[in-house]
């Protein structure tokens, strides 16, 4: 109940904010319904993976600033559980979802024992080697279909609400669009909860806090498996969503340093910065590459700007856009109080 | 028997070369971690850079491609500065986050300058004293030229390095800030130039390596990526900022690439009908990283966590 | 009189549709082309997109000298003489952004159909996209078998796929020890009996693995050493280690670009000796495997769909290269002539069904039938598979074997299978490096 009463309680934040957030949510809500093009949709939905994936990291990465680059193999895990178990067994999407994230929470558990005794780059440098691992096992992985990869059957009668295969994209939207919600909810909760204060008083200072009796390495270890939940959910959407999937395509390094990036170039620790994050880079990077792709003969450009505007955002402000928002406020509040 | 012997011979003494390698480009990481606690997403690209630059400056000056090593230290250092001064700087202000997210921006500009200016198609020097040759020592055991090229560079490298850093004043004041850098401002010693310095020299040594490298490996704008990983690997493993530490672990994770043939010589010698292990070829060296990490969290040669 | 009205009014509505169909196909037909014009596999991409684009002038003017159908219209007839426009899309060889462009393409430029992918994986997805939308693809240059055992009723494939290719292969290395090889005495089979194979990690090379895995066995070969190396990997040598200590007769490859180039050079500098060499097509036949290998290329084979040799047997060839050459600068190639034929089945689709409904192209495909002396490729034809295993695959594609051979200072690729093809004898034993 508690937990409920305060996924709810947003009380904390000023009017500003959730005047925002309202607006946001109802441009969400409506989007599919305005004149969009299909790819402006196809982003739509890359910005709410992105998000979710960003929400989950940030309670390991922001909250408990524990930097990992190893989340690529949890969205790995929940996509490989859901197309197994469609290929092999018929299962619909909302049965190998949770067992995915069983699944996930499991391995989160295993390797995250011996993963927090590291601190720092150690443990950054670890998560990734882990990750890599487990993306090696399976891409020789017959069971798994190895480097060939697995393909969803596409159902005779869409759309196909247990299995998840529509036509159109704005079915996947709203699904991906309640998940975007529930997880912002339980981030929330997440926020107020004993574990959150415990991980944010371990982020100041992990003697202090070990010092007050708070079991330091047990917190982080189950800070992790929250993240690794919300990666492996958005996981067995990607099957669902790509029909198609390959150890290097789900299980990359480049997804996990996507999802770290993201979090952190919105702003990590915040309840909003990993949202802003995947809003700022996800329509940057598809439309730049867009606008300056192969028809350019420019080919790079689009990348050399977003690592530019990545590294100005870095330079300027170590806590992201978010950060910005908070040292604007701070300096206004400040102001405020001198004259 | 003797052909399994000659296996793991050839492995052994490949290995050990190949460890060298390693070594030779993960020590401009190691320096740069050293001196300031920051690691560097785009250290492969330097490589890269490096790569680019013994292409194209040896035809031009009609010199071996051996000879623009010089010039490959000389971009690497000044490319060192200018991130050190253009990025760098400002990130060092941040948590360890902020670092990680402003060398991957500089790492995702680099490449894909290479690729706007170069071009995606993979290059190679196609002629030089080293180009195509190898050293025959035995039936079958054959030493690739670049690499004990590279192997010897390392070498000289790794010495030249703790030298300077152990019996010169300025390696002392390198030592000093990464130490203590409150102390060494103290000190007189300005943080501001060692960082600089250790900037210029990392991008220098990786540069040389990346010039060195071209004589066998092609070159393309996404070479760095797999360089970094190991390099970061080896530099971890190794205890980040030891000198004699990455050297090791080069070496270490050169053995363990070499496990896949040795475990064909063995099966092959046994009789068994298994299947080759090179698909997990680096699951080995990230597997092995992972297990010291975890037993020894500060690293083989490391002092500070 | 109220019927008659009635049908007045129907048979007008229907005039003024048919009328505004044929104002709609006055203007353009919009096709979508997926390739990876940036990434890894770029330097393949941009020969992809030369061929079609080739295929493209051709089929929008006449073109007097080729003879081909296609060459004789400007644009399509059967839809009022309208013409063909490629949208290029790059997909970088990342499977999530080929099924976004491939929506983009569908719901915002309206294309009729899709071309591409060239990655098998990318195919994979963007072949999902258009299944679920109903919008026809025709695949010109992906290889994986998996593709057409999906059962999809929007795809269709141009090119023959691997497990053709690697029996080719096999029936190759027999007639090699029945000496049917042009210049080349019968090989003792004990010779050949053990192979070597070194395929990237991928979902193409993987497949390809499997295929050699089960002809060898069906033909009696023995692979010695069967490797999945990680793609793009810095270093190689140990792979190498392991094949040339199986001691083979003849090593085999699948690779892209820089892999191949890597491999060979790392099989040159460990002094590898085997009798022949093989590669699966990709980097082996892409243009910087000549140019950067220079002279260690001389003798290698390669599966592939095209050399410029053709032309020898074919005239069609011939007048198409001939223009390719005038546009780009060198040659035709495999991926190039590929790409060119599936747009030109592309073409010849949109004739057939004189219209762009999806229905009627989708019918056309499946009863389809481009004889062979239309095609550059050295084919029997294009039809597609409309039962059995292989639905929408071609069943009249053939593969071929070419081996670099220098002659002069110039190295090019000559025919060594089909046997009845030969170009040139057959360069046998390699010399070793």
């Amino acid at each position: 109940m508690e937990a409920v009463k305060n996924a709810l309680d947003f009380s904390d934040f000023p009017r500003l904010d959730l005047t925002v957030a309202g607006l946001v949510l109802a441009f969400l809500l409506v989007f599919p319904a305005l004149p969009h093009s299909g790819f402006a949709m196809a982003t739509m939905i890359q910005f709410l993976m992105f998000s979710l994936y960003g929400m989950g990291w940030n309670t390991i990465g922001g909250y408990a600033g524990q930097v990992d680059l190893g989340k690529a193999q949890y969205n790995g895990i929940g996509a490989y559980t859901t197309a197994v178990m469609m290929v092999r067994w018929d299962a619909p999407f909302w049965v190998s979802m949770p067992v995915g994230l069983l699944f996930s929470i499991m391995w989160s558990f295993i390797i995250g024992y011996p993963l927090f005794r590291l601190k720092g780059h150690y443990f950054a440098i670890a998560t990734i080697a882990t990750s890599l691992v487990l993306k090696d096992v399976f891409e020789s992985w017959d069971f798994v279909g190895a480097a060939r990869g697995l393909a969803i059957p596409i159902r005779a009668n869409l759309p196909d609400f247990l299995y998840l295969q529509f036509r159109h994209d704005y079915y996947y939207y709203y699904i991906l669009l309640a998940l975007f919600l529930l997880g912002i909810l339980y981030l929330n909760a997440f926020r107020h909860s004993r574990l959150g204060y415990q991980l944010r008083a371990i982020k100041d200072n992990e003697d202090v806090a070990k010092s007050l009796g708070i079991d330091a390495h047990w917190c982080k270890i189950k800070a992790y498996a929250v993240a690794t939940a919300y990666v492996s959910v958005v996981g067995s959407f990607h099957a669902c969503y790509n029909f198609n999937i390959e150890p290097e395509d789900v299980m990359s390094l480049d997804l996990s340093v996507l999802i770290a990036m993201m979090a952190l170039l919105g702003g990590a620790g915040s309840l909003w910065g990993p949202i802003i994050g995947a809003a700022i880079l996800v329509p940057l990077k598809s439309y730049l590459g867009d606008w300056l792709g192969a028809e350019s003969g420019l080919t790079g450009l689009n990348l050399v700007i977003y690592g530019v505007i990545i590294m100005v955002i870095a330079g300027a402000q170590p806590r992201g856009v978010w950060g910005m928002v908070e040292a604007v406020r701070a300096r206004r509040r400040g102001g405020h109080a001198a004259a | 028997m003797e052909t399994l012997l000659i296996e793991l011979l050839k492995s052994l003494v490949s290995g050990l070369l190949m460890g060298m390698v390693f070594a030779l480009v993960a020590l401009g990481l190691t320096i740069i971690f050293g001196v300031m606690d920051i690691v560097n997403f785009a250290h492969g690209e330097f490589l890269m850079f490096g790569m680019y630059t013994t292409l194209l400056v040896s035809p031009l000056m009609g010199v071996d491609p051996l000879l623009s090593l010089p010039v490959c230290g000389v971009v690497g250092a000044a490319l060192g500065m200018v991130c050190y001064f253009g990025v760098v700087r400002f990130l060092l202000r941040g948590p360890m986050v902020a670092q990680l997210l402003g060398t991957f921006g500089l790492m995702l500009a680099l490449r894909n300058l290479a690729l706007l200016f170069m071009g995606s198609e993979p290059r190679l020097v196609k002629s030089g004293v080293l180009v195509g040759r190898s050293l025959v020592l035995g039936p079958g055991v054959v030493l690739e030229s670049t690499k004990l090229a590279a192997a010897v560079l390392s070498i000289v490298s790794f010495v030249f390095v703790w030298w300077l850093i152990r019996r010169t004043k300025t390696g002392m004041a390198l030592t000093a800030t990464s130490l203590d850098k409150e102390g060494a401002r103290y000190m007189g010693i300005s943080t501001e130039r060692m960082n600089a310095l250790a900037w210029a020299l990392g991008g220098a040594s990786v540069a040389i390596a990346g010039g060195l490298l071209v004589n066998f490996w092609p070159v393309e704008p996404n070479v760095g990526l797999l360089f970094t990983m190991i390099a970061f690997a080896t530099v971890a493993l190794g205890g980040f900022g030891s000198i004699q530490g990455a050297f090791a672990a080069g070496i270490l994770i050169g053995m363990i690439v070499y496990i896949p043939p040795v475990w064909d010589a063995a099966t092959s010698f046994a009789g068994v009908d298994a299947p080759t292990i090179h698909g997990f070829k680096y699951t080995f060296v990230y597997l092995i990283y992972f297990l010291i990490m975890v037993l020894r969290p500060q690293g083989l040669f490391g002092w500070k966590q | 009189m109220r019927k008659l009205a009635g049908i007045l009014a129907a048979a007008f509505l229907a005039a003024l549709l048919a009328a505004g169909m044929v104002q709609a196909a006055d203007k353009v037909v919009k096709i979508g082309v997926i390739y990876p014009l940036t990434g890894g596999a770029a330097a393949e991409g941009r020969e992809l997109r030369a061929g079609a684009e080739l295929a493209l002038e051709i089929a929008n003017k006449l073109t007097p000298g080729v003879d081909m159908e296609m060459a004789k219209n400007a644009g399509i007839k059967s839809l009022g003489g309208a013409k063909v426009e490629l949208i290029f899309k790059d997909h970088q060889g990342n499977p999530q952004l080929g099924a976004d462009l491939a929506k983009k393409l569908i719901e915002d430029d309206k294309v009729v159909g899709i071309l591409g992918c060239y990655h098998s994986a990318v195919t994979k997805t963007v072949a999902a996209v258009c299944e679920r939308f109903g919008v026809p693809m025709i695949n010109d240059s992906s290889t994986s078998p998996a593709l057409t055992k999906a059962g999809y009723k929007w795809f269709w494939r141009t090119t023959p796929h691997d497990a053709q290719f690697t029996r080719d292969l096999f029936e190759f290395l027999k007639g090699l020890t029945e000496g049917k090889a042009k210049g080349v005495a019968a090989v003792p089979k004990a010779d050949l009996a053990t192979l070597a194979s070194a395929c990237e990690k991928t979902e193409w090379g993987t497949n390809v693995d499997d295929q050699i895995k089960s002809y060898a066995k069906e033909y009696g070969f023995n692979v010695a050493s069967s490797i999945l190396y990680a793609a793009k990997s810095p270093d190689v040598s140990a792979e190498v280690q392991s094949m040339i200590a199986a001691k083979p007769g003849a090593m085999l490859f699948a690779s892209y670009t820089s892999d191949a180039i890597l491999l060979m050079k790392t099989l040159q500098s460990m002094k590898a000796a085997p009798k022949l060499l093989w590669g699966q097509d990709a980097g082996f036949e892409a243009p910087e495997f000549v140019t950067t290998l220079g002279d260690a290329s001389n003798g290698v084979l390669t599966r592939t769909v095209f050399t410029p040799q053709v032309a020898q047997v074919k005239k069609v060839a011939g007048q198409v290269n001939e223009l390719y050459k005038k546009k780009v600068g060198h040659d035709l190639s495999g991926a190039s002539a590929r790409a060119f034929t599936g747009l030109q089945a592309w073409i010849y689709v949109l004739e057939k069904a004189g219209s762009v409904k999806p229905q009627a192209i989708q019918a056309a495909c499946n009863s389809i039938h481009i004889p062979g002396e239309q095609l550059v490729v050295p084919w029997f034809g294009i039809k597609f598979a409309t039962t059995g295993e292989d639905i929408g695959q071609n069943v009249l594609g053939s593969g071929m074997i070419g081996q670099y051979q220098k002659q002069g200072d110039k190295i090019t690729l000559e025919i060594a299978y089909p046997f009845e093809l030969a170009t040139a004898n057959l360069i046998y034993p390699l010399k070793g490096f």
